[in-house]
């Protein structure tokens, strides 16, 4: 018998060869896209590498970037508001998420005018949401302030222009965008639990409040760690909506650290400084994606 | 369904929810649809009204004298149809990268022998996990290293690592379900393994490809970050960058805003009006977006 010839080998590889080729690509990206790139920010934060102004000489500044950021006012603020808007905008969807889920688990007769009111929230881009929510909270001509007025509040917030106002808004404006999207997620999940158990539970006499807290949350606590996991993740990365609607203002009121990052880097080309501070979330971001990491590994 | 419930009392306790009776249940579905819907309704009335009802106090919520003079000055205001452009092949592209890339790799965790099967599909998805903002400054700097600032590459590239997790999940589970039986056979009657990828298990996969597909394209569509800081030059920009840019430092013209925003929301929401099952069997399967 003949050796395959090259020919063959390519039209007809191993199995080993085959996962290799399969693999490749994604690989090869994933090597561009993100590994290469953390490689590269790690040593850029050691680095003083200003793009403009400065000397734009790269120097080795050991870890006095990293100094400079634990002194750095406006990363105490950033960091404290992207915790800030993710403690109350995580927790805020689930709640207003899982209230839709429910309300969407009925038996209609049509289903798709509901599946499409919670998939166009989802399909929005942030940045359309963050400008639609900056025209409903308008000052003068905002609807929010017109429906205060029209229940007899006269007073006219200035949503966008007060710091703890604006705060309350933007959360209102991402808890609208993520709500939907955890609504969805989690009505797959009520969709999975047996009515018998219902059944059973109103034959032992148990109330619907009992129902809710003794079958649905538990059996559904699968689907809401997952959903309130990849939440987070993107929680913390909060940027396209408070750009939009304040720009981070007033002052640095809702400054994020992704803003805070995006501003370093991209507007004032501080490439070193920008590095530290976007090193400082990674961290953040991989403590929450091995809490992922960990529940996954346990199934 | 509401005879059957007076037939069997018992049915009554099929669902654990206060809202019942069919008006209730009415009530129920109006309150998810308005939830979902009162943004763009607003915004659609708003671009139907002139500066001077725009301006007047109280607000009004239906628009006096309908005028389609603002989506005229959407398009001429910003090169709108040029964002919308951009947009759609940016996504397009990024689709179609995405779903080569993450069929190839879902289809060897799928069905190659593997050793560490799972320690790859995790490592893949985990790695798409990380913030993209935290990249944001290398990936620019690769970027413009190699010339591709301000091309559709530039996204095109980290868009389809955007989608990699989602596009893979959905397509390991579709192909898993394709009896191995079939692919066999194929093999049998003298097709290689790759014949039969392509002309057996791709075909049997066309609806998980399809949903993949959507998944990515509406994530493509939407991204900001980058598309801000890699694609800056006015030819360049995709919607949801241009869209930010009818603002003046002073001025903002609502309803000409809200004409663009409009024409910018169409296109996907009838997508996903198309779609919608797909869209999300794929998004509770391999759902992974915020």
């Amino acid at each position: 018998m003949n050796a395959p010839s090259t020919w063959d080998r390519i039209r007809d590889p191993s199995e080993k060869t085959l996962a290799v080729l399969l693999l490749a690509p994604a690989f090869l990206l994933l090597a561009l896209i993100v590994v290469y790139p953390i490689g590269k920010l790690i040593w850029n934060s050691f680095h003083d590498l200003r793009l403009s102004g400065g000397t734009g000489a790269v120097k080795f500044i050991g870890i006095q970037n990293y100094i400079d950021v634990a002194h750095d006012k406006d990363f105490w603020n950033a960091a404290k508001n992207t915790l800030l808007f993710t403690v109350i905008t995580v927790p805020g969807a689930l709640v207003v998420g899982l209230g839709l889920a429910m309300l969407a688990n009925l038996p209609f007769k049509r289903r798709w005018p509901v599946r499409l009111a919670l998939l166009l929230p989802w399909a929005l881009p942030l940045s359309f949401v963050g400008l639609i929510f900056a025209w409903f909270f308008h000052t003068e001509y905002g609807v929010v302030n017109d429906v205060a007025r029209r229940l007899g509040n006269a007073h006219q917030t200035m949503w966008l222009l007060s710091p703890g106002y604006a705060f309350a808004a933007i959360c209102f404006a991402i808890i609208w965008k993520t709500s939907s999207f955890m609504a969805l997620i989690l009505l797959a999940g009520l969709q999975m639990i047996p009515r018998t158990l219902y059944e059973a539970a109103e034959v032992d006499g148990a109330s619907k409040w009992q129902q809710f807290w003794q079958i649905t949350v538990p059996m559904l606590m699968p689907s809401i760690i997952v959903a309130l996991i990849f939440r987070t993740i993107t929680a913390l990365q909060t940027f396209d909506i408070p750009v939009t609607m304040t720009h981070g203002g007033p002052g640095n009121a809702t400054q994020t650290l992704a803003m805070l990052i995006h501003a370093t880097t991209i507007d004032y080309l501080d490439v070193g400084y920008g590095s530290t501070l976007a090193v400082f979330m990674f961290a953040l971001s991989l403590c929450v994606t091995a809490v992922y990491l960990r529940r996954i590994g346990r199934e | 369904m509401s005879t059957r419930t007076l037939d069997l009392p018992a049915a009554k306790s099929l669902f654990a929810s206060p809202f019942e009776g069919p008006g209730l249940r009415l009530i129920a579905a109006a309150m998810v649809v308005f939830n979902g819907f009162f943004p763009a309704l607003w915004i659609l009335l708003t671009s139907l009204k002139g500066e001077a009802e725009l301006v007047s106090k109280p607000i009004t919520y239906w628009p006096a004298n309908a005028t389609l003079h603002n989506y005229i000055q959407a398009f001429t205001d910003q090169p709108l149809l040029r964002y919308l452009g951009n947009s759609f092949w940016v996504a397009l592209l990024a689709t179609v990268s995405s779903l080569i890339v993450s069929a190839l790799a879902a289809y060897a965790i799928a069905r190659l022998n593997l050793k560490h099967r799972q320690l790859i599909l995790t490592a893949i998805v985990a790695s798409s996990m990380f913030p993209l903002v935290t990249l944001l400054v290398p990936i620019f700097e690769t970027m413009r290293s190699l010339g591709l600032l301000n091309t559709y590459i530039a996204l095109v590239l980290p868009y389809t690592v955007l989608n990699l997790p989602v596009c893979t999940l959905v397509l390991v589970s579709f192909f898993q379900s394709i009896p191995k039986d079939l692919e066999n056979a194929a093999m049998i009657d003298g097709c290689t393994r790759m014949g039969a990828l392509v002309r057996v298990v791709l075909p049997l996969a066309a609806p998980g490809v399809f949903t993949a597909g959507i998944l990515a394209f509406v994530n493509s569509w939407d991204e900001f970050l980058l598309a801000l800081s890699l694609n800056s030059s006015a030819t360049m920009r995709t919607l949801p960058v241009g869209i930010t840019l009818y603002q003046g430092e002073f001025t903002f013209p609502w309803p000409i805003i809200s004409a663009a925003l409009i024409v910018a929301i169409v296109p996907v929401a009838v997508l996903i009006a198309i779609f919608q099952e797909r869209v999300v069997g794929g998004l509770t399967q391999g759902g992974l977006k915020g």
